[in-house]
């Protein structure tokens, strides 16, 4: 049928043979590279996404600035967090005093700027444990996959199982006597590797069933070698992601349990033990509480706000706009 | 005589058919059509700069092109379903002579699904997976309002049914219904009777009639003109289908869709999820979607390149009888030149978002004058190509090369093969199921030194698995690999090692193969890193060696795989694969994934390696066409086993076993000679 329309002689009006002219469009060679454009890694792409983000260059410098403070109290501050006079008790702000005195007596914009090395120091020892530990868990039930997988798996279920903060309380009762913030950051990567551990875990499954695997063990690549050469690196992109927006939460978390008197003794200076202590007076003196909570509020939402921008770049994939 | 007669007739056809195109003008005509896309950065790129071409009703139109030319982009400018920021900057495209690049959503709604129809490219993605195939199928007939207003005016017909009162002409379309279907027949068969009809020519008729009619899907008058032809006077055919005909209820119309798309025991079909599908049923399902509201225009998007030969050749021939039945055009976007001149009429050209040349598609493949067109028609394989001759050319040892095809095996000593597969079985355990899944059974075959051994099977023949048990990454089940002579099964560490060095794998998708962290550099060096193979300074000199090889810019090295095209990662991969120098290279549909003229680039690239350095190949491919241009001796797989095993021109010229031959038949534009002259 085709054959025969096809052998019919002129051609419809519009159907004519038609050949643009070759100036028109000049052949190139097949398959040519641009050479002019810049390489990028995924890393180099991310980094070139990141600085475009206003929302990272806020939290940057943000998480820039309670980074300093938390070195270098003593640059904003010549008072000791520790020394309080009763004589102040309560008294508003004055010069050199910005932000008042809490029912101690003491500078609240003081322990304030102290209080930031302690929030900051459990975030980030917190975090860098949860990551190290529960990307290991995760990648070796993902790799490994069968029996491995089956058991850590389960081991990953029961801890979600537990509600961290109850957790928390239970575990820190051991450690009463101890002012060390390493009982924090035991608990808390105790009960926070589960959520790394997992994500780990889908990520290592995902990369070990690419292509590339499989070429490289056919290169002579041992499957140790591919893990760490090739998996792990591909993986890093979640995880990383989880490791900036949980640090903001493990803050909280230290927060949380300073107030309820399980976490750090008064005796360190910390936002949630300030927050503990102004609640008392919270009616007659707001100040005393809205100091430590906003420096709290500022300090999460920044590392949150990171997260988010760096989740951006390194899968833009999950971008809704 | 009766052939003459019989082209006669076709002449004939064809002429009214062209009268009438040409008194009807063009259904569908696209005048410089320019399309953008807005870029991250806000810039304007030019998708398609250029286009102009038209479709007359009933015609079959082809545009050809590689990724990347704009011809996808047109087609979908032309249903109004440009992706993101796409959007049509000029020229014009009218539909039945009225203009519609520039209607609203609603307005372009209407257009869509009872005027154009589309059948996507991906059939796995484009059916819901939770809904029914039957469900997907109404959507299209509901959105579109179509049938209800045939199941109104059924139910009048009904009222009015044995009555004397004239029925409305255009009552003529209901379809028969699944009910009603029974009493027509029994109708059918009293008055073919009633004429004289009796023994097997009455049961041949009757047969013919519950083949063709198919409730929901056959009309009145085609049942009263299958009975005219049959023999009963006019009265009496158009008396039994206004009795019998009294339209379908909506379950009969989807079967009855689905019927005409090729779908067997469509009622159960209709029932069923896209999971249970195949493939080529899915497609079906999307043809039947595509062309449930009788649109004038179907676009199909590489709507089979997803697919085996085979059932390419099945959904198309179908495709073509079906919209030749239902009067509709067909504007179809492939890569595929031989299809395009085997099923178009009219063929549009395009490059770079610009139709370079047009014209009647044998007339353009057969005579290219642009130089774009030449170079994709040199670069098309077909089954009129020959071996890709470089080995010729090599002087003494190429000879020996091909006197090796010319002994027979018997002549041969064991040296000569540097694999030998022998009875290898590789089971796998279905979930759900109790039997094991044989995907390889008994294949036994081997590769002689420098020749280049190609497994031809379609999906699921077990062809990758023959692959990846050759290469030692999956165990078989039985049976042996040798690899000079010695039995791959056996080898310990360091054995292995050695012959990791010396049988290497370039996979099918270039964008899975390279590891997207590393660069180049570091792709193209991992071998020598794994192998310990000298130090940094010559190890780098070696991957400029090897780019060079692959004809890559030293400048690549720096870059990372997501900035290469296809064919590129594709050269990246076939030097990695060269660095350890080795003796044998698996392709596991090594070019499947690549445009025409990339294709043939690394098939020549192959093939010169081949050459210089006396490699051998296992080429694992589903298109035959390539195997013609690159192997020595094929084998043919069909269902994990082996089904025939020759020399290339032995199985190209004298094919032994049906499923060879039905693969060869199925080649598109396998028969036609495409060429410069």
């Amino acid at each position: 049928m085709a054959q025969s329309r096809n052998e019919s002689t002129a051609a419809l009006p519009g159907q004519e043979r038609y050949v643009a002219p070759i100036d028109e469009t000049p052949l190139q060679a097949v398959d040519s590279i641009d050479e002019s454009a810049p390489a990028a890694s995924m890393w180099a792409d991310a980094w070139r996404t990141l600085r475009r983000n206003p929302m990272f260059i806020i939290s940057a410098i943000l998480i820039i600035f309670v980074v300093f403070v938390a070195l270098f109290p003593g640059v904003l501050t010549k008072q000791n967090p520790n020394y309080c006079n009763l004589d102040n008790s309560l008294e508003p702000a004055k010069a050199g005093h910005p932000f008042g005195f809490d029912l101690q007596g003491c500078d609240v914009y003081t322990r304030t700027i102290y209080g930031t090395r302690t929030s900051l120091s459990v975030g980030l020892l917190s975090t860098i444990f949860v990551v190290v530990i529960g990307a290991f868990i995760g990648a070796l039930a993902g790799f490994f996959g069968g029996w491995v997988d089956a058991v850590l798996s389960r081991l990953t279920d029961i801890f979600l199982a537990l509600p961290i903060l109850l957790g928390a309380i239970v575990v820190l009762q051991m450690f009463k006597t101890s002012t060390s913030i390493w009982k924090l950051v035991l608990v808390i990567t105790l009960f926070g590797w589960v959520s790394t551990a997992r994500i780990a875990r889908g990520a290592v499954m995902e990369a070990k069933n690419l292509e590339f695997n499989t070429a490289s063990t056919a290169l002579g690549s041992t499957p140790w070698r591919n893990l760490i050469r090739h998996i792990i690196p591909n993986s890093l992109a979640p995880i990383i992601v989880i490791g900036t927006t949980s640090l903001g939460s493990y803050i909280v978390l230290e927060a949380t349990l300073s107030f309820l008197g399980v976490g750090l003794p008064t005796t360190t200076v910390s936002w949630g033990g300030d927050i503990s202590s102004a609640q008392s007076v919270l009616r007659t003196n707001p100040s005393v509480l809205f100091y430590p909570s906003a420096a709290l509020a500022i300090t999460v939402l920044a590392f949150i706000m990171m997260g988010d921008a760096v989740k951006d770049a390194l899968d833009p994939k999950s971008r809704t706009a | 005589m009766i052939e003459n007669t019989n082209t006669n007739a076709k002449d004939e056809a064809a002429q009214r058919l062209e009268a009438m195109q040409r008194e009807q003008g063009p259904l569908l005509e696209v005048q410089h059509l320019k399309v953008d896309f807005t870029d991250d950065n806000g810039h304007d790129v030019h998708a398609v700069r250029d286009a102009s071409f038209n479709v007359y009703p009933g015609q079959w139109v082809a545009i050809v092109g590689e990724s990347g030319s704009g011809k996808s982009t047109s087609a979908m400018a032309v249903l109004g379903l440009l992706p993101g920021t796409g959007h049509v900057v000029g020229g014009s495209i009218k539909l039945e002579g009225q203009e519609i690049s520039g209607l609203k959503g609603k307005e372009y709604d209407q257009l869509r699904g009872s005027k154009m129809g589309l059948v996507p490219q991906d059939p796995m993605s484009n059916l819901n997976p939770v809904w029914r195939i039957g469900t997907q199928v109404k959507e299209a007939l509901v959105a579109n309002h179509m049938d209800i207003a045939h199941e109104k005016r059924s139910k009048l017909a009904k009222a009015l049914a044995g009555d004397e009162v004239n029925v409305k002409s255009e009552d003529d379309e209901t379809f028969i219904g699944s009910e009603e279907r029974p009493a027509l027949l029994a109708a059918a068969k009293q008055a073919l009777t009633g004429i004289g009809m009796s023994g097997k020519k009455l049961d041949n008729a009757m047969e013919f009639f519950s083949q063709e009619w198919t409730a929901g899907s056959e009309t009145r008058w085609r049942v009263a003109d299958d009975l005219i032809k049959a023999g009963v006077n006019d009265d009496k055919a158009w008396q039994i289908a206004k009795e019998h005909v009294t339209g379908s209820n909506m379950n009969d119309r989807i079967a009855g869709l689905l019927d005409e798309a090729g779908l067997p025991d469509a009622a159960t079909r209709a029932r069923q999820y896209p999971h249970e599908f195949s493939g080529g049923m899915r497609q079906r399902a999307l043809i039947a979607i595509g062309l449930a509201c009788r649109p004038d225009l179907l676009i199909a998007d590489e709507p089979t390149s997803a697919l085996d030969v085979t059932v390419q050749k099945r959904i198309l021939d179908h495709l073509q009888t079906l919209t030749d039945s239902l009067g509709t055009a067909v504007l179809f976007i492939t890569h595929d030149l031989g299809l395009a001149a085997e099923r178009a009429q009219h063929i549009v050209v395009m490059y770079k978002g610009q139709v370079v040349e047009s014209g009647p598609s044998l007339e353009v493949l057969q005579h290219p004058m642009h130089p774009y067109t030449k170079r994709l028609v040199a670069a098309a394989p077909s089954l009129a190509s020959q071996r890709i001759i470089s080995a010729k050319e090599h002087g003494e040892n190429a000879d020996a090369l091909l006197e090796h095809k010319v002994k027979g095996e018997q002549t041969l000593e064991k040296s000569e093969h540097i694999i030998t597969v022998e009875h290898l079985t590789r089971e796998f355990k279905l979930p759900r199921k109790k039997e094991m899944f044989k995907a390889v059974d008994d294949v036994s075959f081997s590769v002689k030194r420098g020749t280049t051994l190609a497994i031809v099977g379609e999906s699921g023949s077990g062809k990758s698995t023959v692959a990846n048990m050759v290469l030692r990454l999956l165990e078989p089940t039985s049976g042996k690999v040798f690899y000079e002579g010695k039995n791959i099964a056996d080898f310990g560490k360091a054995e292995l090692l050695d012959f990791r060095r010396h049988v290497q794998p370039v996979f099918q998708n270039p964008y899975g193969s390279l590891d997207p962290m590393y660069s180049i550099y570091r792709s193209i060096e991992e071998p020598l890193r794994i192998h310990h193979i000298g130090d940094r300074k010559s190890r780098a000199k070696r991957v400029r060696e090897l780019l060079d090889m692959v004809e890559l810019p030293e400048t690549v090295m720096s870059r990372y795989p997501n900035e290469l095209s296809g064919g590129q990662r594709q050269r990246i991969a076939i030097a990695r694969a060269m660095a350890l120098d080795p003796d044998v290279i698996i392709c596991d549909e090594a070019v499947s994934a690549l445009d025409v003229l990339v294709q043939d680039q690394v098939l020549h690239l192959l093939n010169d390696l081949q050459a210089e350095r006396g490699l051998s190949y296992l080429f694992i491919t589903h298109d035959l066409a390539v195997v013609r241009q690159i192997a020595d001796e094929v084998v043919v797989m069909q269902h994990g086993r082996l089904v025939e095993h020759a020399t290339t021109d032995e199985v190209f010229d004298h094919p032994q076993q049906q499923y060879t031959r039905d693969l060869l038949d199925a080649i598109p534009g396998g028969k036609l000679k495409l060429g410069l002259d």
